[in-house]
């Protein structure tokens, strides 16, 4: 973590809103899913799974008497085998998540993305879950630890309220590697981006699919960049590499633009239902709870 | 081509500027995104036709210079060199003769038509290219002179009508060559007329010197064969036999194809007095004398108008004008103590009107406020020739009167019944009980003397008169040696008459003949004589009416005449009665064979130099539609 930066976005107001998330996440979640995640794997838990025959090295402890006594039979008793689920989130803190830099109060990409990653860790906290929270930019820049139980929903706050200043550009690809390669346990990752890489998204979220993640995408987009109306003469900057582009904006030039922004996000779209990714796009101009509740269950990240 | 205003030239130096400007790199406005990506992948495309943006700039550029060139261009008023040649100093005749009233089929008059066609050679005039503007009605008029300024011309042009006047336009076309046989270049004369000239001889240059010298005439014509009927003789007279009694002549005739039916309304002073039906055959006339006997009122006016009720294509000539004489009752005074015979006899005469008064209470200044004033045995004191204005009758005292024993019984010796006074009077054996001897006054050398009546070498009566400045006329005096009363004459058949013909001699009371002249004709006025139209007539009273010394009327109607001449009417009606101007028949296809081509309508209905500016604005819209949609740059 390179430095600390205060956000105001989880303040109290938030905090009863994920209040209320928790309760409608508990409705959900009735009757269908568990606090603990059942594994495949037998364990040594409570939970009775099956018999099977006596093998040589086998514990004696848990070969079922009864059932040698009525049958003649050595046979050992199964237990299921009780795992949590890590949940990791790849949050992208690069230049072009903190737009729109506006003074009016109105949330960036970047803070749409915290919320949406607390208030996802928090749910996944909740369950027992091990969440863990990375930033990312031209490479991983830190990770929060992994954490259990709603006790710890305190370090995921505190972790989002520490922005790294400068993760550089975005590198969906290295940050991929590098994740891979650090995580060895398997589990679900979402990945909170723009996705705004010029080396594109589809070799780095192929890695990750190919390493047995789990994969959900939320690309975080502000209605600005999705339909922006300037006209005239123009010099863009581009706030990730301070790159300038003149431009003489026309609502023809303008056409276009949609035409290939709406390509991009198709095709991010149908790139991620092809490969069982999950997708959903979040906007900046859309409230937090319809965020939450809509677009995430719409694109299948939480039922 | 050539430019009129070649100063605007010099605005050909902002050119440079524009494309300084032009090259000038645009401030663009600073906007952060946060990624550049798309905008990359577009542009990328536009990249790729870098030719088309190249020359995307340079279209910009050039539509620039080539507004800017077409304003400049439009400043420098260019002329096509071939109307410069062509229509160098143009003399535009339009007719506006009364012919040119007609209506046409479409409903548009003759006038109106020739005004329309006129108006392209009017916007042609420019400072290479002047233009004069002569109208030719009753007589050739040059409305405006040589100009290249184009808003006189159209100003004339606006303010013109046809008169209601006959004339010629050989006189307007030689006017139009006098104008340009002064000038340099080459020239052309274009007349605006309803039909063509009545001659066919071929107009004769003035310029003989210059073989190359030939204005060309054309000829626009504006009218095509028409019908109509018109008034052309309505005139009054008095019959000898009875001179209340007027006789009017009307002539109507039909110019037209086709027999015509109508009604001709007959009013005197606006009350209607006779409707008359008429019937004519195709080209025939028909003539008609009725009497008239007008009202004697002081207000009467004589006023006479004949109003055809046909449609047809000149309404002009529908209408006439004329006066009837209207005599009026003279103004008497009688100064007497009392003279039974003379009271009855001027009461008896409906022509006077008189007023009684006593010596005592007669001045002398009242004299003025009457036509005559009769004085019976009374003289006034203070009375002296060529000092008392009025006109003076007396009985017995006179101021001819001489000492001296008077005549008793006197025998009448020379009568002269050509006289005046004497007309239609006899006196043969009169009986005169006495008379007053009379002498001519030598002091008065002024006055002229007549003695119709005398009695051997004295005379029984005088009839003075004298011509006068103040005001304009003439002063009469009538003197009668005896006294009625001592006489038989009131019992004869004479004394009426010789009374009758006195009062009315002394009044001025020859009937006026009303006078009738045609539109365009010239009359003559007396000094400090003015003539106007009537406010309460039904034609438009003409500006400029008022004159002196000479007045030529270019509407019909009535013209009071102020003040009248002297033993003349108030009253002149003036009339067209042009067989030439109401006969619509003439057209330029029957003779076009005789006449110069017809004149083709200039191509370009604008000066050269709006065109320009309407296509340097369109352009300019153009430039602001295509930078609004960032075609340009």
């Amino acid at each position: 973590m390179d430095t600390a930066t205060t956000s105001p976005i989880f303040d109290s107001a938030f905090l009863s809103k994920l209040e209320q998330l928790y309760l409608l996440s508990r409705k959900l979640f009735r009757g269908e899913h568990r606090a603990e995640r059942k594994s495949k794997q037998l364990g040594s838990s409570l939970e009775f799974a099956d018999y099977r025959n006596y093998s040589g090295g086998d514990d004696l402890r848990m070969v079922d008497w009864n059932i040698y006594g009525r049958l003649d039979r050595l046979v050992v008793k199964l237990f299921e085998q009780e795992q949590d689920l890590h949940i990791d989130f790849l949050i992208d803190a690069s230049a072009s998540m903190r737009w729109p830099e506006t003074s009016d109060g109105s949330p960036s990409k970047l803070d749409a993305a915290c919320r949406i990653a607390a208030s996802l860790a928090y749910i996944g906290l909740a369950n027992l879950d091990r969440v863990n929270l990375h930033w990312f930019g031209s490479s991983l820049q830190g990770d929060m630890g992994l954490s259990r139980g709603k006790s710890q929903f305190h370090k995921v706050l505190e972790f989002l309220r520490r922005v790294p200043e400068s993760p550089g550009q975005t590198d969906l690809r290295t940050t991929c590697q590098t994740f891979a390669r650090r995580i060895k346990r398997r589990g679900l990752v979402f990945v909170l981006s723009d996705l705004f890489d010029p080396g594109g998204y589809e070799e780095a979220l192929g890695l990750l699919r190919h390493n047995q993640f789990e994969l959900h995408v939320v690309q975080v987009l502000d209605p600005s960049e999705l339909r922006p109306r300037m006209t005239g003469d123009l010099r863009l900057v581009e706030g990730e590499s301070g790159m300038a582009f003149d431009v003489t904006a026309n609502e023809s030039l303008l056409r276009r633009y949609h035409e290939e922004i709406d390509l991009f996000i198709k095709d991010l779209g149908a790139f991620c239902l092809k490969r069982g990714i999950g997708y959903a796009q979040a906007s900046t101009a859309i409230p937090f709870e319809d965020l939450v509740l809509k677009v995430l269950r719409d694109g299948r990240i939480i039922q | 081509m050539t430019f009129l205003a070649p100063w605007a030239a010099w605005f050909l130096a902002g050119i440079p500027v524009i494309v300084l400007l032009y090259l000038l790199k645009v401030k663009r406005r600073q906007i952060p995104v946060s990624t550049l990506m798309f905008w990359q992948r577009v542009l990328q495309e536009n990249r790729q036709r870098a030719l088309f943006h190249r020359l995307r700039n340079l279209l910009s550029l050039l539509l620039h210079l080539l507004i800017f060139l077409l304003i400049l261009t439009a400043l420098a008023k260019p002329t096509l060199d071939a109307f410069l040649a062509a229509g160098s100093d143009t003399v535009l005749i339009v007719d506006t003769r009364a012919r040119m009233q007609a209506v046409e089929d479409d409903g548009e008059s003759r006038f109106d038509r020739a005004r329309r066609l006129a108006a392209p050679y009017v916007s042609q005039a420019n400072r290479r290219s002047q233009v004069a503007l002569i109208f030719a009605g009753a007589a050739a008029d040059v409305a405006v002179p040589f100009t290249g300024d184009v808003k006189p011309l159209e100003a004339a042009l606006k303010a013109a009508s046809a008169t209601d006047a006959t004339g010629n336009l050989d006189s307007a076309v030689h006017l139009a060559q006098t104008l340009l046989s002064s000038r340099k270049g080459r020239h052309r004369i274009v007349v605006l007329t309803s039909t063509p000239r009545s001659d066919t001889q071929p107009v004769v240059y003035l310029d003989s010197a210059n073989a190359a010298y030939e204005p060309a005439v054309s000829y626009a014509f504006t009218g095509t064969a028409r019908d109509n009927v018109a008034i052309t003789r309505f005139s009054t007279r008095p019959l000898l036999n009875s001179p209340q009694t007027s006789e009017v002549l009307l002539e109507i005739r039909n110019f037209g194809t086709a027999p015509v039916k109508g009604n001709v309304e007959l009013s005197l002073d606006g009350r209607r007095l006779e409707i008359k039906p008429f019937e004519i055959e195709a080209g025939g006339r028909k003539l008609d004398f009725f009497p008239i006997l007008p009202r004697t009122e002081r207000s009467a006016r004589g006023w006479l108008k004949a109003q055809l009720d046909t449609a047809d294509a000149l309404p002009l000539d529908n209408t006439a004008y004329a006066l009837v004489p209207t005599p009026q009752p003279a103004r008497l005074l009688l100064v007497t103590k009392g003279n039974w015979f003379l009271e009855k006899l001027l009461a008896a005469d409906l022509q006077l009107r008189f007023e009684l008064l006593t010596p005592d209470a007669f001045t002398l200044p009242m004299a003025e406020k009457f036509d005559a004033v009769l004085f019976d045995n009374v003289l006034p004191a203070e009375f002296a020739f060529g000092k008392t204005a009025g006109n003076f009758l007396f009985f017995k005292q006179t101021p001819f009167t001489a000492s001296g024993p008077s005549l008793e019984q006197p025998i009448l010796t020379e009568i002269d019944n050509q006289h005046p006074l004497l007309r239609l009077v006899d006196l043969q054996n009169l009986t005169i009980v006495r008379a007053s001897p009379m002498r001519l006054p030598s002091e008065a050398p002024e006055w002229t003397f007549q003695t119709p009546l005398r009695a051997f070498d004295e005379p029984v009566l005088i009839a003075g008169s004298r011509r006068t400045t103040t005001p304009p006329g003439e002063q009469r005096v009538v003197a009668l040696g005896f006294d009625v009363a001592e006489s038989d004459l009131p019992l004869r058949i004479a004394f009426p008459l010789l009374i009758s013909n006195a009062v009315h001699w002394l009044a001025h009371e020859s009937t006026p003949l009303p006078r009738s002249i045609s539109t365009g004709e010239t009359l003559a006025l007396d000094p400090g004589q003015n003539v106007s139209t009537e406010p309460e007539t039904d034609f438009p009273a003409k500006p400029g009416a008022m004159a002196r010394a000479f007045f030529q009327p270019s509407r019909q109607g009535y013209y009071r005449l102020d003040p009248p001449a002297p033993g003349g009417a108030n009253w002149v009606a003036v009339n067209m009665f042009s067989e030439a101007e109401s006969d619509l028949r003439a057209t330029a296809t029957q003779v076009a064979a005789t006449t110069p081509t017809a004149v083709a309508m200039p191509m370009m209905q604008r000066p050269l130099w709006q065109y320009l500016a309407i296509a340097a604005l369109l352009l300019s819209t153009m430039e602001w539609f295509l930078f609004h949609r960032r075609r340009t740059e």
